[in-house]
């Protein structure tokens, strides 16, 4: 333990510069990385390497290799780059790798090589061709800003939603500029470049020339730039090797330092961290590295090998052919207690811990100090929160120990902070390992959250890590595990050489029924993989029939669709279906497909009978459904014709209809029908008024108003009118003219079918009560009684 | 003689929350279209929206004109208009005329279209292809539930019965899904669910689904509605055929009640202007009889217009200070009860007028003899005349609608006489009303040599098929058989009379038909109930009787799993529905016994003011409450004129 501040450098009075080993390489390159262009993610993210580049004039045969490796040196992924030829690499937020070509095209690869797609950049980009290119994040997501051989810039802010901006031009810009860098301000977009002695802010709208405060004179041009991690900070190096620090809107000058070497440097990247007490530039040669920062002296470490800098939120990693390290300021509850000679109550707690495992009294009296001081609750946070920047394991855990071990003599001290840590180390941990490669420090894993670490891990397919992190922290199930299944079982269906039985089996089993998983989103990654089969297999899980229809559909399994969605019950869906269906098979068929699916004939009938008669008639005819098909004519003959001769036809064809449909009445009624309409016309010729649209009983009282009784007799004897009907139509419409002397004359004709009483109300209607007695006298001796009431013969 | 409900029966629900929810959601909408606006409504909506907002709310939030959807071209000069329909395909065509000759006249204006209660694909279809879609926007009014009355709660969709039962055209399902989902958000969810029809059984399942889909939120709620029956219209339509003699029901069969109001015209008002009048609890007068035989109508409002007479006359010798006290608070009240009395008196007169003549005795009396089912030939004869002397279209219709499902189908020929007579008394086109009616099965015809039973293995074979489609193929191809006879006998529809029913003492539901039937629909729910409440008694005896005999725990569970509508397996049978009695959805332990007392009754295809009379008769017997829920108020007019082709 005496050692271990060992790797502790000071830089100036404050702060301390640490640098140790994340892994040891094994990742057996064959070229130096020099050789090669390099991205590597942040956050502990992958290394892509693109060997054999086109810039060094080699065997132009030999096709290069991409090669993914995850941040412990395993190999991801290998390809044989067969495009053209590659100006940049570089990381999305999203784990996309990004490699810019000379054209101007942007081809986008998964983290296991898997080509995703591609953009260009624009026409200019292609004609110009690229010269250099940067990948940046902001809070949108990554852009990519190109710097053209024209000498011009363009660049977008987020290649996932690609706008392309073409930055205006720089005036008197005739060779590239000796150094530049992609700047994000305000959610703005900028480029910082160096031409000569002069700097020049490109944005949107205009070029302008900047100075930095307080930059020592002499300098003639700018070698190197850096921007911080958060785009706060910036540094220059100039050609006299001296190094300004300031901020990023150049408005403030942090400090400089002037290294003597003139030498232009490989890297320059920051390293400081969220309220860093101390902003420091790491700046890499060939085979020296160096730490500068608000101190006269700096920190020099010797590289042994070919190195790597990565900018991180909170340090800088550094890779080369055999290891991969990580170099940081301590951060402050470290220091504190382990800084040689502490007497931070955190360092106290430590060492009393350490007292009570040796069985020595001096726990006590370590303990007693820290209380009578009254810090023993900052004293366990202190171990908490330096428990968590420790990268070792036995590290983590003598520091949480001794933060346990305070926490007994506290009353009240919140059990949550220690609990949150362990399980976050826990997390830590296991992602670090060399298997799994992602080494995030607690700041950085606090900043990416959980979610996104999952993501992560599900983007690396380490399923089943993913779903034990989830069930450690207990997080919702429809957050955690059910998203990392579902995104497995879209993985899973990606491996065509499991049978498609084996694999619905699987997703099943694995899946059951567990909440928030959409098969049916399952189902639509197997068919954009071309498993149509699978694809429907799976949608057999899903329970919401609803949902299946719209992808069946897609894969052209519209009969099924249409069952379910029937199954469904929501009838916008099995009219969607339908229309599907009528575009997609041909007339008769879709009438066929009506056929077994009656609640979607109805529905469909429903819709033509309002919208397309023409197709209701086609739809009864290919049914043999002659008695609607004949009610269709019915219809057609009183709403859609004016013409008689065109009525009269259409009643024959619905005649006609009606005996194939074995309905003799209907039939019957409608040739009857055709007659009276003919018969009508005749009277309307004839005798003038209207008759057309009467009934049979109507017409005939029309024709005895009008005094054509003949005419009304031969009516009643053809259309065989009863005995009873034409009594009673008499009788009423020779009291509505008070023809009561016809009326007398009818009655006698012949015995009434009806009786007498009808006679006597009718009349006592009229108020005729004259002419009611007449026929009181002769009503049957049943109703005498009523006649005689209603006469008003009481007596 | 209102009678009072017993002192257990528990409180109704508030439902005015519906209607503000209705409100809320449209006001929504309609700032949804900021700026003035010019609303077109269709006509079936405008008295829905005159209960849920007025015209001041509307102006309130930019309503500049109101226009009726009508076939006629718009004369409104606004920049933005606003259609407010029922999802219909003739509106979306006079939508889409509209935009078009706006189009032709070189005009662009805004366009909304909100349907309600909601909308469907092919009124969207109909806009793609008259080529407007792009320009008008489209939205929802979920506003599917109007509460009438305290406890009616009605959908307004009357084309719901044709729809279904003759079209089966399933679409509106949804609607009432999505009807009793809200339901159960609002007050919590209910733990007995029944069900008789096939309809009932769609609507239960699409709701169960919708329940399931939106889990969590109603689980931990306690239940205020114990049960929910659910009665598709054509497992009873005995019920609805028959002539009403209730107050309410006969207002409705005379005046037509129209969305809780009814227009009394000058023969009423005994002035020149007809008076639109409200029918709900809070018309006190109204309240009284509106459940009451016709018969006892009259006496009742006389002698409320004697105590009315003497509470006036109280004025006389009161004091200065007593008559400042009786003309502030007592005067207006009696005031308004005169009012309201006189408007009664004035319908109560005109209905005597129409209906105590000669004809309506027979008219009834010929009803009577039908569901009793005797004298048939003469009852036919008696309809045959009516078609003959052309009394009224509708009214033949229904009596022979009547005739055939109490004798299951009209003998042959009889059948094509009375349709004969009827075509040459009203019209030709009448050939597609009995179309319909048959398909239906309202009206059929006796199949020579179709026994009962040969009728009955037909449609249970059919039953056992479990694929639906079939069974929708049944319902059109073999006409329902609908056993009036065997229910009627089973269920004791036809009460025994010993001596004269005394109808202001009524003794079961059947005063609501004059003492002569018990309405089919009622008795089947008063069956279960009374099933329900006996085996309650049994499984968990009254504390005195706990000690003596515990019942085996075994036997107790054996009961409470025979939740179904069992017992009834005979009725079942005969009703030919197949499906019903569902499952319990939550245990019941949760539910107070209150609620249990509390039923919500869901008629698909709608319900008439005489069964609404005749539950609120059971509930007050037996302390329950009930609770409609109806797709629309329905009587034998409307539904005969469902049935109707008319020319157009």
């Amino acid at each position: 333990m005496d050692c271990y501040t060992a790797n502790w450098n000071p830089l100036g009075d404050s702060a301390f510069y640490r640098k140790y080993e994340l892994y040891s390489m094994d990742w057996d390159l064959k070229e130096e990385l020099r050789d090669c262009l390099v991205a590597a993610a942040p956050y502990g993210g992958p290394i892509a390497l693109l060997r054999n580049p086109w810039r060094k004039e080699k065997a132009a045969s030999v096709r290069p290799v991409l090669e993914i490796y995850s941040a412990s040196g395993l190999p991801l992924a290998s390809l044989l780059w067969k495009s053209g030829p590659v100006v940049s690499l570089g990381w999305s937020a999203e784990e996309e790798l990004l490699c810019v070509q000379e054209d101007g095209v942007v081809l986008v690869y998964g983290l296991h090589g898997d080509f995703r797609r591609h953009f260009s950049m624009g026409n200019e980009v292609l004609q110009n061709r690229v010269l250099d290119a940067r990948i940046f994040h902001t809070e949108f997501g990554s852009g990519v800003a190109i710097l053209t051989g024209a000498h011009r810039f363009t660049l977008s802010a987020n290649v996932g939603d690609l706008k392309l901006r073409r930055m205006p031009e720089v005036p008197g810009l005739q060779s590239a500029p000796s150094c530049w860098t992609a700047l994000c301000q305000d959610r703005v977009a900028h480029i910082l470049l160096a031409v000569g002695p002069d700097l020049y802010l490109l944005d949107h709208a205009a070029c302008s020339a900047v100075t930095p405060p307080g930059l020592a004179p002499g300098v003639s041009s700018f070698l190197q730039m850096a921007v911080s991690f958060t785009y706060r900070h910036l540094a220059l190096f100039t050609d006299t090797g001296y190094i300004w620090m300031g901020t990023a809107s150049l408005k403030e000058k942090l400090c400089e330092f002037n290294c003597n070497i003139r030498a232009p440097p490989k890297q320059m990247v920051w390293c400081s961290r969220p309220r860093s007490k101390e902003r420091a530039v790491v700046v890499a040669w060939e085979r020296r590295l160096m730490v500068v920062g608000d101190a006269p002296e700096s920190i020099q470490f010797v590289l042994d090998e070919d190195s790597y800098l990565v900018p991180e939120l909170d340090g800088v990693r550094i890779f080369s052919r055999s290891t991969h390290e990580f170099l940081h300021e301590v951060p402050v509850a470290s220091e504190e207690i382990f800084k040689i000679a502490s007497m931070a109550p955190g360092a106290l707690l430590l060492e009393a811990q350490k007292e009570y495992e040796k069985e020595s009294q001096k726990a006590d009296e370590y303990l007693r100090e820290i209380q009578e001081l009254g810090q023993l609750t900052q004293a366990v946070q202190q171990c908490i929160e330096a428990a968590g920047h420790e990268h070792r394991p036995d590290m983590q855990k003598s520091l949480l120990r001794a933060a346990s071990f305070g926490k007994c003599f506290l009353d009240r001290f919140p059990p949550d902070s220690f609990v949150r840590m362990c399980q976050d180390l826990r997390v830590l941990n296991a992602i670090r390992d060399y298997h799994i490669g992602i080494p995030l420090t607690y700041s950085q894993y606090k900043q990416l959250t959980i979610q996104v670490l999952l993501d992560r891990l599900v983007l690396r397919r380490l399923y089943p890590l993913a779903i034990q992190i989830c069930e450690y922290l207990r997080l919702p199930e429809v957050q955690g595990v059910s998203r990392i299944l579902a995104h497995w079982a879209c993985y899973k269906v990606q491996q065509k050489d499991v049978s498609d039985e084996d694999v619905a089996r699987a997703i099943n089993q694995k899946l059951g029924d567990t909440p928030g998983v959409s098969y049916s989103d399952i189902a639509a990654r197997a068919y954009g993989c071309g498993r149509t089969e699978l694809a429907i297999k799976l949608l057999e899980y899903e329970p919401r029939s609803g949902e299946q229809v719209p992808l069946l559909l897609k894969m052209k399994r519209s009969k099924l669709a249409l069952s379910k969605a029937i199954e469904s019950g929501d009838t916008d869906l099995v009219f969607t279906v339908l229309l599907h269906l009528k575009n997609e098979l041909n007339r008769g068929d879709f009438f066929m497909t009506l056929r077994n699916q009656p609640m979607a004939l109805s529905l469909y009938r429903q819709f033509c009978k309002h919208q397309e008669l023409e197709t209701l008639k086609d739809l009864y005819n290919q049914d043999d459904n002659h008695q609607e098909l004949g009610s269709f004519h019915v219809r057609a003959s009183y709403a859609a014709e004016e013409r008689i001769e065109g009525r009269v036809a259409a009643l024959q064809t619905a005649a006609d209809a009606f005996y194939k449909a074995k309905n003799e009445f209907a039939a019957k009624a409608t040739e009857d029908q055709m007659r009276l309409l003919r018969l009508q016309r005749r009277l309307e010729d004839e005798l003038g008024g209207r008759f057309v649209d009467l009934s049979l009983h109507d017409t005939v009282t029309t024709l005895v108003l009008g005094g054509h009784s003949k005419r009304a007799e031969q009516l009643a004897r053809d259309f065989r009118i009863p005995d009873k009907r034409l009594w009673w139509l008499k009788l009423t419409a020779l009291a509505d003219l008070e023809d009561w002397e016809e009326l007398e004359k009818f009655s006698k004709s012949k015995k009434s079918p009806i009786g007498y009483l009808p006679f006597v109300e009718i009349c006592m209607k009229q108020h005729n009560k004259y002419e009611a007695k007449k026929y009181a006298s002769r009503v049957g001796p049943e109703q005498k009684v009523k006649a005689l009431l209603l006469v008003g013969c009481v007596s | 003689m209102a009678f009072p409900h017993r002192p257990d029966a528990p409180e109704l629900p508030d439902f005015s929350m519906l209607k503000r929810l209705a409100r809320d959601q449209l006001i929504y909408l309609l700032e949804q279209l900021p700026g003035k606006k010019d609303l077109f409504i269709e006509a079936d909506l405008m008295s829905p929206l005159d209960r849920i907002a007025n015209v001041s709310i509307l102006k309130q939030h930019e309503v500049d004109k109101l226009y009726k959807v009508e076939n006629k071209p718009a004369l409104s000069s606004n920049e933005q208009l606003c259609f407010l329909v029922r999802p219909r395909i003739k509106n979306m065509r006079y939508v889409a005329s509209l935009v078009n000759a706006d189009k032709l006249a070189g005009r662009t204006r805004k366009y909304k279209v909100i349907f309600s209660p909601q909308k469907f694909h092919a009124c969207e279809m109909v806009l793609e292809e008259e080529g407007v879609f792009g320009d008008v926007s489209c939205d929802e009014w979920a506003f599917s539930l109007l509460p009438l009355d305290v406890d009616l709660l009605s959908m307004e969709l009357p084309e719901f019965f044709r729809d279904y039962f003759l079209e089966g055209d399933q679409r509106w399902i949804n609607t009432v899904a999505q009807a009793l989902h809200l339901l159960s958000t609002l007050y919590g969810p209910f733990p007995n669910c029944y069900g008789i029809g096939r309809c009932s059984k769609m609507s239960y399942e699409l709701w169960r689904k919708l329940e399931e889909e939106e889990d969590g939120e109603t689980k931990g709620r306690r239940p205020e509605i114990g049960h929910i029956f659910l009665l598709d219209r054509d497992v009873d339509f005995v019920t609805a055929l028959c002539s009403q003699v209730v107050y309410e029901g006969l207002v409705d069969d005379t005046f037509r009640i129209k969305c809780g109001s009814v227009d009394f015209g000058p023969e009423v008002t005994s002035s020149d202007r007809s008076l639109k009048v409200l029918l709900n609890a809070e018309d006190k007068v109204f309240s009284e009889i509106r459940n009451e035989h016709f018969s006892n109508v009259f006496g009742f409002l006389s002698q409320k217009a004697r105590n009315l007479q003497a509470q006036y006359d109280r004025r006389r010798g009161m004091d200065i200070k007593q008559m400042k006290n009786f003309v502030s608070q007592e005067l207006k009240g009696l005031k308004q009860e005169h009012r309201l009395l006189s408007v009664h008196i004035g319908a109560c007169e005109s209905i005597m007028k129409k209906k105590t003549k000669q004809d309506f005795q027979e008219l009834i009396k010929t009803e009577h003899a039908l569901l009793e089912g005797f004298n048939i030939r003469e009852s036919t004869s008696y309809i045959e005349e009516h078609i003959d002397r052309q009394v009224s279209p509708i009214e033949s219709l229904r009596l022979m609608c009547l005739l055939s499902i109490t004798e299951n189908g009209l003998i042959p020929k009889d059948y094509r006489s009375l349709k004969t007579q009827y075509l040459q008394s009203y019209g030709p086109e009448h050939l597609l009303t009995f179309s319909n009616l048959r398909r239906a099965g309202l009206l059929t015809e006796q199949a020579p040599g179709d026994t009962l039973t040969a009728v009955e293995s037909k449609v249970s074979k059919l039953v056992t098929d479990k694929a639906a489609g079939k069974i929708t193929d049944a319902f059109s191809s073999l006409a329902k058989k609908s056993n009036f006879r065997a229910l009627s006998k089973k269920l004791n529809l036809i009460p025994r009379v010993d001596g004269e029913y005394d109808l202001k003492v009524p003794r079961d539901m059947a005063y609501v038909f004059s003492g002569a039937y018990v309405p089919l629909s009622c008795r089947l729910i008063e069956q279960e109930l009374t099933r329900r409440d006996s085996l309650a008694a049994a499984t968990f005896p009254s504390s005195a009787g706990q000690s003596l005999r515990l019942e085996p725990p075994a036997r107790a569970s054996q009961v409470l799993e025979r939740r179904s509508w069992q017992g009834l397996d005979e009725v079942v049978r005969l009703l030919n529905c197949g499906e019903l009695a569902f499952t319990d959805m939550t245990k019941e332990d949760k539910a107070s016994s209150e609620s249990l007392r509390l039923i919500l009754v869901v008629f698909l295809g709608g319900c008439t003011f005489s069964e609404i009379s005749a539950l609120r008769f059971l509930g007050r017997e037996k302390g329950y409450r009930f609770i409609f829920l109806t797709t629309a108020v329905t009587n034998s007019a409307r539904l005969m004129e469902a049935m109707s082709e008319v020319k157009a």
